[in-house]
């Protein structure tokens, strides 16, 4: 069953129109890769998704519930978690208050998911009183995932969050990611450059060009070759 | 009047044309803070809370009452501007300035075709004076420092600490992170506009008694807060208390020692120099 389906999306910044019909179905409890070159229109679908840059027409279904025409807390609240490009910590909040606003009901402080996310994350347990403006990018990143992961969100769409990290960190956040899914279901819905790193975690694969996607499948049966010669080289 | 005396008593003036400054410039800084709208109306705020005094004297209640009444009146005009109006300009300064000028012009000829223009005293509720080290001091001057200093902490508070302070401040540094975590920051933009429209609504309860009421009087309060703002930042509440401290220090000391003139002059050239060398101001953080 598909937990987000989005239809024939058109969306426009002002008078450019950036998607041009784009259309994806990703799989209770998978994980795919939206894969493409700069420009493709990867990160413009997020945000439609997520009602930032909202569709001007076609339909974008959350487990068979319209959310096309909802604002971006209200998708929240439907238990979407977003990490975007570029992390957006709140950089002058400490990590515990950037962890604390990632909380469905922010009024309460629940040590069971704050205990399970330094878990995931030791070295927010060690920074919890830092503020997230002088953490490290890798730091900040993990910290972007957690905050999404607090809100025990049931789909995550992450956009390019292994850019401009170490490669040893790239490594511990996408195996944490595999984990996450494994343990509970969580669908993900992956933004990447690196297409190696994409597939190297993805059930199913997404491939946009030009505002539409142009390739989809499972990265099983996947002609690698032809998809990099085609869409990705540049 | 000794030396010890003078210093004193220019020191409590001093606090209370900060503390007025601060109450107006408080509610500048938070709705150019979180929502990017330059807010040209807001000395009329100001003006309806000083009004509001004359009004609950009209309708036969007292000063004190007054005092009450004006920030909720305030606040509720504010909210009807913020729906009505201001709601659809986040985020457009230009547009907002030109929009809440408007606003502006039409609440100043509103109070000019309901009350007159002619300026009205106000009496204080709070007559005489205290004994402060030898030394006389208006008991109502000291009210308003006092209540200056209490609410002004209250608001940093609120800013601060409980749930409502966390959100405010996500939403002041990423508003649209702050939403795709599920925070309602049209919510927050609205009750933002109120205590900031109350604030000023009491400072112009509290200033009443001290000026005369009149339908252009928000207009110089207007100029000083813009400076407030401009010298201490407008991305945080702290900055622009600091920016009020700085100021409204420089207006009274110098207006003292030497001439109002001269201290219009410094603080302009104050602005000038913190645009210039650190443009989102002196207590805001780069």
């Amino acid at each position: 069953m598909a937990h987000l389906a989005v239809r024939d999306v058109h969306t426009f910044y002002g008078p450019s129109h950036v998607l041009h019909g784009a259309s994806l179905e990703v799989e209770t409890g998978s994980i795919a890769a939206l894969l493409g070159r700069n420009g493709m229109g990867k990160t413009t679908l997020l945000r439609s998704i997520m009602g930032l840059t909202p569709a001007a027409s076609g339909e974008i279904e959350l487990a068979g519930t319209r959310i096309d025409h909802l604002q971006p807390f209200d998708i929240f609240d439907l238990g979407v978690g977003y990490v975007p490009q570029g992390r957006h910590v709140f950089p002058y909040l400490t990590v515990q208050e950037n962890l604390r606003l990632g909380l469905r009901n922010k009024r309460k402080r629940d040590p069971e998911i704050f205990e399970k996310l330094f878990g995931y994350f030791p070295i927010l347990a060690e920074r919890r009183k830092q503020k997230a403006g002088t953490m490290s990018g890798g730091e900040q990143q993990q910290l972007a995932i957690a905050r999404a992961l607090a809100g025990e969100v049931k789909i995550m769409l992450l956009d390019e969050p292994t850019e401009g990290i170490q490669p040893s960190i790239v490594d511990e956040i996408l195996e944490l990611l595999v984990r996450i899914n494994q343990a509970d279901g969580l669908t993900i819905l992956l933004v990447e450059q690196n297409m190696e790193l994409g597939l190297s975690v993805a059930r199913d694969f997404f491939v946009m060009e030009k505002g539409v996607v142009v390739e989809a499948g499972a990265v099983a049966g996947m002609d690698k070759e032809r998809v990099i010669n085609e869409y990705l080289v540049v | 009047m000794s030396t010890t005396q003078l210093i004193l008593l220019q020191i409590l003036n001093t606090g209370v044309t900060m503390g007025i400054l601060m109450l107006v410039a408080i509610g500048l800084g938070i709705i150019y803070g979180l929502m990017d709208v330059i807010n040209l109306a807001h000395s009329e705020f100001l003006m309806l809370g000083a009004y509001g005094w004359v009004i609950a004297r009209l309708v036969g209640l007292d000063g004190w009452t007054g005092l009450i009444i004006a920030p909720v009146l305030v606040g509720l005009v504010g909210y009807v501007i913020e729906r009505g109006l201001v709601q659809y300009l986040y985020r457009r300064p230009l547009d907002s300035l030109l929009a809440t000028w408007g606003v502006s012009l039409i609440l100043v000829q509103a109070a000019r075709i309901v009350f007159g223009p002619a300026p009205q005293a106000v009496p204080t509720p709070l007559e005489g004076a205290v004994d402060l080290f030898g030394m006389p001091y208006g008991r109502y001057r000291l009210f308003v420092l006092a209540v200056s200093i209490v609410i002004i902490s209250l608001t940093l508070a609120v800013f601060r600490y409980p749930t409502f302070g966390l959100k405010t401040r996500a939403v002041f540094q990423d508003a649209e992170m702050a939403k795709c975590l599920g925070i309602r920051a049209p919510r927050i933009y609205s009750t933002g506009f109120v205590i900031g429209a109350a604030l000023a609504g009491l400072a112009g309860a509290l200033v009443a008694p001290m000026l005369t009421v009149a339908p252009d009087m928000g207009a110089n309060f207007l100029v000083q807060s813009f400076l407030v703002v401009i010298v201490g930042g407008a991305g945080s509440l702290v900055g622009v208390v600091g920016g009020a401290g700085v100021i409204g220090g420089i207006q009274g000391l110098i207006s003292y020692f030497s001439s109002s003139v001269l201290a219009q002059v410094i603080t302009l050239t104050l602005a000038i120099i913190v645009v210039r060398v650190r443009p989102r101001g002196i207590f805001t953080r780069k």
